[in-house]
């Protein structure tokens, strides 16, 4: 297969503006370098040239400009998320305290770290709390996100733009949401409590953030009111890609609303809701700001997880192996759950 | 003649797919050739890699006597008109025709001025503010094919180019595209799986299956002398019967299986087992002996034409004036010996 | 079978539905307009019996909240302009090809999707601080939280590159432009808005960036709207119209850009969210 290179000439052929001032500021170095170079090495200069040449070429017309893209970013990634994943994983192997923080090279603790963790006071507390937190988050975001997603997909005015206001709350910065459902559910002056309390729900107020046995409540349900909108938003994405005719088939056939739901709806959703659930689990593993923002963990760590206590223990007490240590053991669950959500796209992913 | 574009044993390669097996072609300047075949032949990807839009594994391409090998499209200097037009939605029609121009560092006034010459030719006069998605399918069509030879190019590459067309306006285009080739003396490349589209618009016509060139000629001596039963079943319409049979042991007629005997205007090896070839529009209902019969099991009249179909489905003829045949007759038919087909039932080739 | 009321019926439901939902957005709203007795009046007033703004005005300069407010649009300007530059491409590149490799970044990227902030923000402050890049914060800040940002953004904008025929593109080839002069005359100029949408997004959700400006950055006056308010805020807060008010003034701006760009960026989610 012969080579074609292509001549200067041919290589600043007419382009548009974009590619007319490109060509100058590619062309001008290479010039530049075979001026610079002496003359009895000109042959290592056309050869240098033509490389270049051939180069420039493929970052404009080959897939070396595919490359140059990708790599760009995937370099980027790499570096801020990559690599600290695995600085991670040897850091929760290593002695790291405010005397080897800054150095590079740490006493190897074996698994130490895993042990003192594991042996902590409160580990159990944290893991059944992540536990609640996470089963309760996602089945009210779920079922609730459902719901609404069913009621919105009749066929009324306005139903996609009343839909859309719901995700002011996937908007908001975390914080602020927090801060807010802090206020709600304060316990003397909140206003949950006085509307509980009007409808005759409760009798006497709950100390949503300082009664030990509700506080990991509070931020559950503050969860639930964030993370509500997106799975409603996917959830309705997945059932406007079910075909009307289907469940017109079904009436024919004599189904009514429940059987429809039952035997057309959820099986044709399988893999959205599989999506759904594992963002669900992902998101709210992720969800970190609330918890500084209502109870801080507190009372007495009954309401701290273990993203939090990861960040505590590094933080807060500059244990930084143990928050090494906590957050690897959280990421094999987040691993677990982007399995399945992998899973459940993979058909999209293939194309 | 001389040759414009010269393919010497292309082979493309998609991972495990062979796509184009040992391709040559020599298109002549100021030809029209079409390429023709089933979905998946191959006929798109050698145009493409004609184009420049794909690179062949291996093999020489040539155009104008310069080979391409390694050369991006746009250094190519050929026009293409894609099946979906591909036209800019963002720009108007006359910004889709100066494209090119303006790439080529082509002046405003100049490129204005040829923009309105080629909207006159192609009918766009009052076209040329509006955008893509003002048009209609037909006026798209014409703006592909005015940003195509806005610019003189070496050859021109059409895609398919009117499948998205309603039929009458199909059958216009193509006597439009064929005397746009005339008057600017083009060479033009036309894919198509339409083989009526091939044998009406092209000089020459290239007959591709499963990455190889079947045959290639000019349109009449593919119809006339088909060189496989797969030509002789893609070229004409409807297409032409196939009937299994033995040659008698004089070697001067077909035995066919249910006793009646096709005679030959040539002598053929006797005793060999062969697929004789017939042509719907060249069999005739009998008026003197007929040579073999068979049941009626369909009647269609399109007015200008009557289709007889066989009981079993596998022979149909074609019969200008209007008949008084109808479902269940026994029908005599008779056929020139010379336009009988003989094919090797094994390898399908010409015998 | 359809009564005509119906859909009227279900409208006011969906009316009702949306106030309870948003209800914590009022109540944020008239909190900060209470007296600071009348956040404790027992039952709660749902409309404040005295609206008094001047609360605002004493939260802006008592909370430094024009130097948090300016940190906060230093960041997340920055964690925008880095995921667009270099999101897009990737993007693009994921979306025009399909091969192992494609599928193997995809992977990687979904992968990054899903790591929390909470994981990465221990190696990340270690290793920034041997790198000396805890004397930059915000910068420092910046790129981590473009990273968490980026994966997010490509997959989303890859979709929408997805709509773009590759066609046009080859068009464009063959009407004589380079591959890097068709991306940016024809492929990017189609994919613009959806680009657009995602920038929004992203530059919505670094606004409030958190956990990360939290931990790196010491100084307050480098920093941001969220950790400004995490200051006043906890679990024996009272100020509660102050706080209110801080947070009324930090996401209105958030509120205003989504309620205008709703339909956009709802559509701009549902055509790449789930994939």
């Amino acid at each position: 297969m012969k080579h074609h290179r292509i001549r200067v000439s041919e290589f600043g052929w007419g382009e548009g503006a974009f590619s007319s001032s490109l060509k100058r500021r590619l062309l001008h170095p290479k010039c530049f370098a075979i001026r610079l170079l002496p003359q009895r090495e000109g042959w290592s200069a056309a050869r240098l040239g033509g490389l270049m040449q051939r180069f420039l070429s493929g970052l404009r017309d080959g897939v070396g400009f595919d490359i140059l893209l990708i790599s760009i970013a995937m370099l980027f990634l790499i570096a801020m998320a990559g690599l600290p994943l695995v600085y991670n994983v040897l850091m929760s192997f290593q002695q790291v305290d405010m005397f080897t923080l800054g150095s590079f090279i740490r006493p190897f603790a074996g698994i130490q770290n895993y042990i003192d963790v594991v042996r902590q006071p409160e580990f159990w507390l944290v893991t059944r709390n992540t536990a609640v937190f996470v089963f309760f988050s996602m089945a009210g975001q779920f079922v609730l996100g459902f719901a609404l997603a069913l009621f919105f997909a009749q066929k009324f005015p306005g139903a996609a733009t009343i839909r859309g206001l719901f995700l002011v709350s996937w908007v908001m910065p975390g914080l602020v949401v927090g801060a807010i459902w802090s206020w709600i559910l304060a316990g003397d002056f909140g206003v949950l409590n006085a509307i509980l309390k009007s409808l005759g729900i409760i009798q006497s107020n709950i100390f949503w953030k300082s009664d030990p046995s509700v506080s990991i409540w509070a931020v559950i349900i503050a969860n639930i009111w964030l993370g509500l909108a997106f799975n409603m938003l996917l959830l309705s994405v997945g059932l406007a890609g079910i075909s009307r005719d289907l469940y017109e088939a079904a009436e024919l056939d004599g189904a009514n609303a429940f059987q429809r739901f039952w035997t057309i709806t959820l099986p044709m959703m399988r893999s959205t809701i599989g999506a759904v659930l594992s963002l669900g689990l992902i998101g709210t593993l992720q969800q970190f700001d609330l918890f500084p923002a209502i109870t801080e963990g507190g009372p007495a760590n009954t309401s701290t997880v273990a993203q939090y206590w990861s960040w505590q223990m590094s933080f807060q007490l500059y244990d930084f192996a143990k928050g090494a240590t906590i957050s690897v053991m959280m990421l094999v669950l987040v691993l677990f759950a982007s399995i399945i959500y992998v899973r459940s796209t993979r058909h999209e992913v293939r194309g | 003649m001389t040759a414009q574009i010269e393919l010497k044993n292309i082979e493309k390669h998609y991972g495990s797919f062979h796509a184009l097996k040992n391709v040559s072609l020599t298109i002549d300047k100021g030809s029209f050739v079409a390429l023709v075949g089933p979905s998946g032949c191959g006929k798109s990807t050698l145009l493409r890699s004609i184009a420049g839009l794909e690179t062949i594994s291996s093999g020489e391409l040539s155009i104008a006597g310069k080979t391409m090998t390694g050369v991006p499209p746009r250094h190519r200097d050929i026009a293409m008109v894609f099946q979906s037009y591909a036209l800019y939605p963002h720009m108007t029609v006359e910004e889709n025709l100066t494209y090119s121009l303006r790439l080529h560092g082509v002046g405003k006034a100049e490129a204005k001025a040829k923009a309105a010459e080629v909207a006159q030719t192609t009918g766009l006069g009052q076209l040329l503010p509006r955008y893509p998605r003002q048009l209609s399918g037909g006026q798209r069509q014409r703006v592909a094919m005015g940003r195509a030879i806005i610019r003189n190019p070496k050859a021109f590459l059409f895609d398919e180019p009117l499948s998205n067309l309603d039929a009458a306006l199909r059958v216009q285009m193509r006597k439009e595209i064929r005397a746009l080739h005339d008057r600017l003396g083009a060479t033009s490349v036309y894919v198509t799986h339409d083989q009526i589209e091939a044998m009406t618009m092209a000089d020459w016509v290239v007959v591709m299956r499963d990455g190889i060139i079947e045959q290639q000629g000019r349109p009449l001596d593919l119809y006339d002398h088909p060189v496989n039963r797969f030509v002789a079943g893609f070229i004409g319409s409807p297409a032409m019967n196939f009937i299994e049979g033995k040659i008698a042991s004089d070697g001067r007629a077909v035995n066919l299986v249910g006793g009646e005997r096709i005679p030959l205007a040539r002598q053929a090896e006797p005793n060999q087992p062969v697929v004789a070839g017939l042509r719907p529009e060249h069999m005739k209902l009998a008026t003197g002996t007929p040579t073999f019969h068979f049941p009626v099991g369909n009647v269609e009249s399109t007015g200008s034409a009557t289709y007889l179909t066989s009981a079993d489905g596998h022979l149909q003829l074609v019969q200008s004036e209007r008949s008084t045949v109808s479902v269940g007759d026994r029908v005599g038919v008779e056929i020139d010996p010379a336009l009988i087909h003989l094919f090797d039932p094994q390898s399908g080739k010409r015998i | 079978m359809t009564r005509p009321y119906v859909p009227w019926l279900l409208l006011a439901v969906a009316l009702a539905l949306a106030a309870v939902y948003l209800f914590p957005l009022y109540w944020m709203y008239i909190t900060s307009l209470k007296s600071g007795s009348e956040i404790f009046a027992n039952p709660p007033t749902f409309w404040p019996r005295e609206a008094d703004p001047s609360v605002y005005g004493a939260v802006w300069s008592r909370r430094t909240m024009s130097t948090f407010l300016w940190n906060s649009t230093l960041i997340a300007a920055g964690v925008t302009a880095i995921t667009v530059i270099f999101g897009t491409g990737c993007a693009y590149v994921l979306a025009r090809y399909r091969n192992v490799w494609v599928d193997v970044g995809l992977f990687a990227i979904l992968m990054l999707q899903v790591l929390p902030a909470s994981v990465m923000v221990t190696p990340l402050f270690v290793a920034f601080n041997q790198f000396g890049l805890l004397n930059y914060p915000r910068t420092a800040v910046v790129l981590a939280a473009a990273a968490k940002a980026m994966p997010f953004f490509v997959v989303l904008v890859r979709a929408t590159f997805m709509t773009v025929p590759r066609e046009l593109e080859e068009a464009a080839l063959v009407d004589g432009n380079s591959r890097m002069g068709a991306f940016f005359s024809i492929v990017l100029p189609l994919a613009r808005n959806g680009i657009l949408v995602c920038a929004i997004l992203t530059f919505m959700s670094s606004f409030g960036e958190y956990i990360y400006s939290k931990s790196i950055i010491q100084d307050p006056s480098l920093q941001p709207a969220s950790v400004g308010l995490s200051g006043f805020l906890g679990p024996n807060s009272t100020d509660w119209n102050s706080i209110m008010a801080y947070s009324a003034i930090y996401v209105t701006p958030i509120l205003a850009v989504f309620v205008l760009l709703q339909r956009r960026i709802v559509s701009g989610l549902t055509s790449g969210a789930l994939k």
